[in-house]
């Protein structure tokens, strides 16, 4: 009997050995990744996830980075960027750095992998995830050149002690390798995909991206060159409709070079959509087109605001560039089912959903929180934004038009000054006004040949054109324009009693007066100010003696002693 | 008077009791002609004997002189009758007079009494007879005691009748007696003092054999403190244990660390309870706590030595024991209240501010009204009165918070047990409420513990336990809800006059949130038992087969409505959507677990004379493994179902995961004792756990330990007052693994990417390492070292314990903050080391004046953890760990007061340009040079900051009987702390919108402020450009966080048994208790030292209850 027991005791002992050699259940192990094609695709997919391209989640999807510009305004708000706070803790500085280094570390990763799948993987598909891998990597490296100047460098999977002694590289040094990067997959990559492949990059956006990265570092040549390429590929053209571009509807145009998608019904991030529609439409309205930048847009006659006589400043849309009111509701125009009408006196408003007339939310008078400054962005902007406050659209990472404005950029720079400059830069501008390129008399058609002139011209279309799109803040910066647009202040309307006394009674609506226009396209409203005729919303500051690159996050610099934080910081 | 009797009965029979008090009690007497009844007062005066005598038998008058000088009680009453024929009986305390003629005649007297007779022996647990046990027969008079061999009998005993054994030191205890003649009783020691029996790692052994440092807590003790999880009940209970809390949310639970923390990512201490590991202490009812043993150091924790490194707590729930048999009930009704509120600012007053700080950001220009004009501010109560839709005064903090929250619990035991088996069954439920509605806590637990002897040689033991928990919360976050309700700004309305929710600050509206925003719900259930059987094969060998399953299956479901608001005047015009509610959606989440320990042990047990050994050999298999599958869908038509059947089929997400890990352990310790004297101890584990690599896996961690009791020293006898010394030393080594479950491979985390596929967007799946693999990672290991004693004093009324302790922690498991630019998350790896010393003292003492019965203790620990080289660094957030620093040290800049004038800001270094006077100045510490620099970065000017962990902890606690009332009183406290000022508490216009904190008022820099008051100021200026500045991490917000605070009192009244008894009830007792009812501290006014910024405040808790025992 004891003897049964204790062998029954002993039983459970034996049995109850677990084997303690276990794998990851629900991931998969680098221990044998990265065998077989269907592996490589997957990590190829992963390289273009929307966290790792500037629209991330974290950001909360509305384009941020022209916050930190003066095509914005946020009430009395600024950024660390436009009131000189920034320094290496800014946790979105953080968040940027990060994620460009991840998607890097990804296509390193690719790359290093591919020398192991040699033996069984077909060598076309081998070169061809390398291009892939390389344009990432060109991309991101070139994003982070861009904003902290000389940045750690490494094409490699970097070796963890290695990496805490690593300084940086220049610069100058690290475009070379970009270049070679982009080379690569322009060489590789295709120039479109079949029906049934994921169109990932192709040979095009290689080329664009090039001439970007060249074009801020004003090797005007080598941008050139490759706006040129992508341009005769042939594969893209622009879309008719400007208004109609951004709409979340419209997607996948053969104006999109470089696109990633976004879709609500897959779950990807969405553009939180609140802050930027009107109060009418349940929104707030309190991220907004700036002053400056409606002041910007030209006129139908080609000239700024300040120099045409089509400029009525009570009547401030009128005669403007259509780009104008695609990017800037329009006053007394519908917009998402409500009349847009932000006047003191506009107390109410027709609704066109129920055909009634209602309380205008939109009028500071019945509402002291809309509209500061009395604009609200209309660009991309449709009913898909309000019914649930989320929208879809196509994240534009490089379209056809800045691809034609960087070439005549160049070409300008260059002195290259030819018809096919003036044609890239016409082409854009009648898309405006949905005319042909041809038909210069249906649209104010860039005609000088005078480098000046035509430097200025090519700069104030990329503000009207790319409003919205995240390009004004390095055009900013590598115009050098920063220190003069971003020490500017930030203003809007009168208080609503002081409106109606100063403005609208002496029927000055809606700009009491025409502001200076200089020849960088930067607006003056310190007259009406010092007049009490508009309101102060917030200071800018831009310190130039440093922020002309970002700090390095703080972290980075504390942790490595090689590490050593960029001027001024 | 026939007790009285008795009495005499058991002095005839000669017996010597062995007793520690009488041998240890030495007593000195001088008294001169003075009568034997004098000299007896005198003694029972001087010490706890009391004397049972007739005077009719002994005659106290007689005249004596004595002289004695520490002698043992025999020596004292051997001189006292010398020469009489008085014959004397100690049993322990008691001290039975008599003479030597009576005896035969009592005895007679005794078995004359016929009737039915009933006979039984009294024996201790190892079987040896009890003699001099009180045997009662229940609700009367009459009754009897033990003889020399533990035999008693009764006569006339009523079937049904309910008899009564009590023997000091032993737990009383009854039996009910219906056909049989004979009946065995054993009787359990009473686990006071030294004697006490304490949990040590698989086995019990007596506290006075104790070598390594083991903290006891009774289940009395935990009960007492009437928290609803036993985490938060073992705050301040013991020495060397840290419980921190931030919050007494319904069902809120608290952090535990022993002996500081000495490992970084899970310090939670291995909870043990029964033998058998557990993933929180929580999952225990207070009610079912037997005792609590802590180990504290390697020598004790070591036998657990793969996850013991954070210190082990042991728990031993109640079990019946032989002839028991009784039923409880106790309930308990109470009411929590916070401790402390914030204030804020009135309507009028915030506009005000508000007004200031734009002033403030707009370079203070002619207009100082930059946000509310000057006439809405003066009129506004006004305008209010008119129409508070337009002008709302929105008091946020009344809307959202009710007075009090509401607290039951309802606790039923069951005990029953005879010869072979004996069963212990308790349930319970609680149900806690919310300061805020649609929030409660509901817990129902269950136990059942069974003990069966088959024979001899075989026994087993058969448990069972189960848990549900039922938490409903509103479907935002409970953060959110006190923030808000607490701060919103009174000028945002909350509701319309006419009762529909309001838009709010554009949405932000946590009124709306929380009554019209859905709900967010989980449910825990927990089932497990355990079985183990026992065999005796011969005596002193015990070996053991123990399994025991442990299983979870939690679910969560949160639904979110989509909540539209409209305008005050127009119901049909919406103004928008309540932030995070504009549309329906549901998340369902389903948790699964299963935990499998399989155990096998052979205890030996062998005495040489005298010499003492105790052999453990084991072998211990963990299996674990968890398994989540999610699904939710999102824009769902109705917002009055909540389940997945109505989903909206477009806009639907489903996810899933699972892993494994598992350890096995060899273990083995000799205890060995020489006469009581000389102690050792030796044990070894070695483990294997799955989270390493197979050349990595296995760990083996020593430790040994020693004790002298000197007081047994022959030399040590004459010490007076020293009842009880013992010196401890002990070293060991403990192992960490706790960390993620497959660190040494990297892997791979699969997700999503949209591309076009022609002219679709499709969900793609992709690929991606997301972190650094470290193939060689192995066990932390803490070596540590403890010195300690074990003091009692004035026959143990007063006991003391010390230890000094010192930890070396290497090769810990550290995340270290690996470049960013290597692309990969922050890997835990073998990091560098730790030094631990700290120090604890318990001090009891326990008393008795008259009818008046006390005890108090007090409790304190230290510790300070130093980092060695690491290796590399850690942030967290305003803390960092680095070389040299203290553990979880503050780190951010030397602060310098506030600016003053332009001409500073212009000429002394600042961190950014923007810095204006009344903004924070701080010390320029370094540059990129390593010199000073003229520039404030965050890069060369943040330096250490000192601790941020509480340093002598203590606790205080005095109980006191009298009569039939008892009182009870616990203070805690936290000697010294570096605590921050949190940005919630001190940053006005918070988030930009919320009110501003009351605490600021005429104590900040203001450019309405006279120079004067300027210098003086606490606070810096109002202003949100320079926010960053002000409120990062600097010394200028680091505050004395010490606390000292009374934690509970109760008052206990226990009904006079012969009321209750007419009732049928054997006993019953009504108390009221208080919980954190005040604290001392510095904090600001309406901030609670211990608790968080924004989450659910700590609370006070007026409880009333009532325990009945049939």
């Amino acid at each position: 009997m004891r003897i049964t027991i204790l062998s029954l005791l002993i039983g459970i002992f034996l049995t109850s050995c677990t084997d303690l050699d276990m794998n990851p259940l629900s991931y998969g192990s680098t221990e044998n990744w990265y065998s077989d094609q269907s592996e490589f695709e997957m990590a190829v997919n992963g390289l273009y996830k929307s966290d790792l391209w500037v629209n991330g989640d974290y950001f909360g999807g509305y384009p941020f980075f022209d916050e930190w510009t003066d095509d914005y305004t946020r009430r009395n708000e600024t950024w660390p960027v436009t009131n000189a706070t920034i320094n290496g803790q800014w946790p979105v500085l953080e968040v940027c750095w990060t994620y460009r280094y991840r998607a890097i570390a990804q296509a390193n990763t690719i790359v290093a992998s591919l020398d192991k799948a040699k033996d069984h993987i077909d060598q076309s598909l081998i070169e061809k995830y390398e291009a892939h891998a390389r344009f990432v990597r060109a991309a991101q490296y070139s994003w982070l050149i861009s904003y902290f100047g000389d940045v750690i460098f490494s094409t490699t999977v970097m070796d963890l002690d290695e990496s805490f002694t690593m300084a940086k590289t220049p610069k100058a040094d690290i475009l070379k390798s970009i270049y070679g990067d982009f080379d690569y997959a322009v060489a590789h990559l295709p120039e479109s995909y079949g029906s049934s492949e994921f169109k990932w990059a192709t040979k095009g956006a290689a080329l664009a991206f090039k001439a970007r990265i060249a074009l801020y570092n004003q090797d005007w040549k080598t941008a050139g060159d490759a706006a040129k390429a992508c341009m005769d590929l042939g594969r893209y053209e622009l879309y008719d409709d400007f208004g109609k571009l951004f709409l979340s509807k419209t997607k996948n145009t053969k104006e999109g070079v470089f696109v990633i998608p976004r879709s609500l019904q897959l779950g990807s991030a969405s553009i939180d959509c609140i802050d930027v529609i009107s109060r009418n439409a349940s929104g707030r309205g309190w991220l907004t087109p700036s002053w400056e930048l409606f002041c910007s847009f030209l006129c139908t006659d080609g000239l700024p605001i300040d120099e045409s006589p089509r400029f009525n400043p009570r009547e401030p849309f009128k005669n403007r560039d259509p780009r104008c009111t695609a990017t800037i509701v329009e006053f007394q125009t519908p917009f998402l089912g409500y009349m847009y009408q932000p006047h003191p006196d506009s107390v109410t408003c027709y609704n066109f959903n129920s055909g009634k007339y209602q309380k205008n939310n939109d009028s500071r008078t019945i509402n002291a929180y809309s509209s500061f400054n009395g604009l609200l962005w209309k660009k991309g902007v449709d009913e898909d934004w309000s019914d649930n406050q989320q929208a879809d659209p196509d994240n534009l990472l490089m379209r056809y038009a800045d691809v034609l404005l960087m070439y005549a950029e160049a070409k300008i720079e260059l002195g290259e000054i030819d018809e096919s400059v003036l044609r890239a830069i016409n082409q854009v501008r009648a898309r405006a006004y949905q005319s042909d390129v041809a038909e210069t008399s249906s649209y104010p058609a860039v005609t000088t040949t005078d480098k000046n002139q035509l430097r200025q011209t090519v700069r104030i279309e990329r503000r009207m054109e790319f409003a919205f799109e995240e390009l004004r803040y390095m055009d900013l910066i590598r115009w050098k324009l920063a220190e003069k647009a971003l020490n500017k202040n930030v203003y809007g309307m009168l208080d609503v009693a002081d409106l109606r006394t100063r403005v609208v009674e002496p029927g000055l609506w809606f700009f009491p007066e025409i502001p200076e226009i200089d020849e960088d396209g930067v607006a003056d409203f310190s007259g009406m100010y010092s007049k009490g005729l508009i309101k102060l919303l917030a200071e800018r500051k831009f310190d130039a003696s440093k922020q002309y690159v970002w700090p390095i996050p703080t972290k980075e610099i504390l942790i490595n002693p090689n590490l050593r934080q960029n001027t001024g910081y | 008077m026939k007790l009285t009797l008795i009495f005499f009965f058991l002095a005839v029979s000669q017996m010597m009791a062995i007793d520690t008090y009488s041998q240890s009690t030495r007593l000195s007497l001088n008294l001169k002609a003075a009568a034997v009844k004098d000299v007896l007062d005198e003694i029972e005066e001087n010490s706890e004997f009391v004397f049972l005598y007739n005077y009719k038998l002994v005659d106290v008058d007689r005249k004596v002189t004595i002289d004695i000088r520490e002698q043992k009680i025999t020596e004292i009453l051997k001189t006292l009758f010398q020469g009489t024929d008085i014959v004397y009986t100690i049993v322990d305390r008691q001290i039975v007079l008599t003479n030597k003629a009576d005896q035969n005649s009592f005895m007679q007297l005794a078995t004359q009494q016929a009737g039915k007779v009933i006979k039984g022996k009294v024996t201790d647990a190892h079987g040896g007879p009890i003699p001099g046990v009180s045997v009662v027969l229940k609700g009367t008079t009459s009754g009897t005691i033990t003889d020399m061999e533990g035999n008693f009998s009764l006569n006339e005993i009523p079937p049904g009748a309910i008899l009564q054994f009590s023997f000091v030191g032993m737990k009383s205890q009854e039996i009910v007696v219906e056909n049989e003649t004979t009946v065995t009783v054993v009787l359990e020691e009473e686990t006071i003092g030294i004697e006490e029996v304490v949990a040590i790692g698989y086995g019990t052994v007596k506290k006075s054999d104790l070598t390594g440092a083991v903290g006891s807590v009774s289940g009395e003790a935990v009960t007492s403190r009437k928290t609803t999880q036993l985490s938060q009940a073992l705050q301040g209970v013991a020495s060397g244990v840290m419980v921190t809390r931030d919050n007494n949310a319904p069902g809120s639970t608290a952090t535990i660390h022993i002996r500081g923390i000495t490992t970084i990512g899970d310090s939670n201490p291995l909870i043990i309870v029964d033998g058998v590991p557990v993933n929180d202490i929580n999952d225990v009812n207070s009610n079912d706590v037997e005792s609590i043993s802590i180990l504290k150091d390697a020598a004790s924790a070591s036998i657990y030595g793969s996850r013991a490194a954070a210190g082990v707590i042991l728990i031993t729930t109640k079990r019946a024991q032989s002839n028991q048999l009784n039923m409880e009930y106790n309930f308990e009704y109470g009411l929590e209240k916070p401790t402390e509120r914030p204030e804020y600012a009135n309507v009028t007053r915030y506009m005000r501010m508000v007004n200031e700080l734009r002033w403030n950001d707009l370079g203070n220009g002619p207009d100082e009204y930059p946000t509310y004009p000057k006439d809405l501010i003066n009129n506004y109560n006004a305008l209010y009165q008119e129409n508070p839709d337009l002008y709302p005064n929105t008091d946020w903090n009344s809307l959202i918070f009710k007075d009090h929250a509401t607290r039951q619990s309802h606790v039923f035991g069951l005990t029953a047990g005879s010869k072979n088996i004996r069963t212990k069954v308790s349930l319970s439920y609680d149900k806690t409420g919310a300061l805020y509605d649609h929030r409660t806590f509901e817990r129902i637990t269950a136990r059942f513990n069974n003990d069966v002897t088959i024979n001899k040689y075989l026994s087993a033991k058969v448990d069972f336990y189960a848990k549900r928990s039922i938490s409903k919360q509103p479907a935002i976050s409970s953060g959110t809800i006190i923030d808000q309700g607490r701060m919103a700004a009174p000028i945002y309305a909350a509701k319309w006059s006419d009762g529909r929710v309001a838009y709010g600050k554009a949405g932000e509206n946590i009124y709306g949130q929380l009554h019209y925003g859905g709900f967010n719900n989980d449910w825990y259930n927990q089932i497990g038992g355990k079985l183990s059987i026992d065999l005796t094969p011969l005596e002193g060998l015990k070996i053991s087969g123990i399994i025991s399953p442990n299983l979870n299956f939690d679910q969560n479901k949160t639904f979110t409505k989509q909540v539209p608001t409209y305008d005050w005047e127009d119901p049909t015009v919406r103004e928008g959507y309540l932030i995070g509610f504009s549309s329906n959606a549901l998340n369902e989440a389903r948790n699964n677990n299963h935990q499998v320990t399989t155990q096998f042990l052979t205890n030996y047990e062998k005495a040489i004379g005298l010499s003492h050994l105790n052999i453990l050999a084991g072998y211990e298999n963990y299996y674990a493994f968890y398994e989540t599958m999610g699904a939710s869908s999102n824009q769902l038509a109705l917002s009055s179902y909540p389940y997945l059947d109505l989903k909206n089929s477009n806009f639907i997400d489903a996810s899933g995961s699972a892993y494994e890990n598992a350890y096995r352990s060899y273990f083995g310790r000799i205890m060995y004792n020489f006469d009581n004297k000389y102690y050792l101890q030796g044990n070894i584990r070695y483990d294997a756990s799955s989270r390493f690599d197979k050349n990595y896996r296995w760990g083996s961690f020593p430790s040994f330990s020693a004790g002298w009791v000197v007081t047994e020293e022959p030399f040590m006898k004459d010490v007076a007052n020293l009842s009880f010394l013992k010196i401890r030393a002990s070293w060991g080594i403990l192992g960490n693994e706790r960390i993620g479950n497959y660190p040494y491979q990297s892997s791979l985390a699969f997700s999503n990417a949209l591309i076009y596929l022609d002219s679709d967007i499709v969900s793609a799946l992709t690929a991606a390492q997301t972190a650094y693999a470290i193939r060689d990672i192995t066990w932390e290991q803490t070596e540590s070292y403890d010195l300690g004693f074990d003091a009692g004093l004035f026959h143990n009324k007063l006991r003391l314990t010390w230890d000094y302790y010192r930890k070396t922690t290497k090769d810990m498991l550290l995340p270290l903050e690996i470049p960013d630019y290597i692309g990969l998350g922050n890997p835990d790896q073998n990091a560098g080391k730790m030094k631990t010393n700290g120090w604890e003292a318990d001090l009891t003492w326990n008393d008795q004046f008259g009818d008046v019965r006390f005890s108090a203790s007090f409790n304190i620990s230290d510790f300070k953890s130093v980092m060695g080289d690491l290796g590399g660094t850690e942030f967290i957030g305003d803390q960092i760990k680095i070389k040299g620093s203290e553990f979880n040290e503050w780190y951010g800049y030397k602060s310098a007061g506030l600016f003053q004038t332009d001409e500073e800001v212009n000429t002394l270094p600042r961190l950014n340009p923007s810095v204006r006077p009344g903004d924070i100045r701080y010390q320029d510490i370094s540059g990129p040079d390593g010199v000073p620099d003229g520039n404030i970065s965050p890069e060369y000017d943040r330096v250490l900051l000192g601790g941020s962990l509480p340093r002598y902890m203590y606790g205080i606690n005095l109980n006191m009987n009298y009569k039939n009332f008892d009182f009870s009183m616990f203070l805690q406290g936290v000697g010294k702390q570096n605590s921050r000022l949190t940005i919630p508490m001190v940053q006005p216009y918070y988030g930009q919108w919320r009110n501003m904190p009351m605490l600021l008022e005429g104590k900040y820099w203001s450019k309405y402020n006279s120079e004067a008051q300027n210098l003086n100021a606490e606070y810096p200026r109002f202003s949100t450009v320079s926010l960053n500045n002000n409120y990062t991490m600097s010394d200028y917000w680091l505050i004395k966080g010490g606390y000292f605070r009374l934690k509970n009192i109760t008052l206990g009244y226990t009904i006079p048994d012969q009321f209750m008894q007419s009732l049928g009830i054997q006993s019953c007792r009504i108390f009221s208790s208080i919980s954190d009812l005040f604290s001392m501290n510095h904090y600001p006014k309406g901030w609670d030292p211990e608790s968080s910024a924004t989450g659910y405040p700590i609370t006070s808790s007026f409880i009333f209850g009532v325990s009945l025992k049939f």
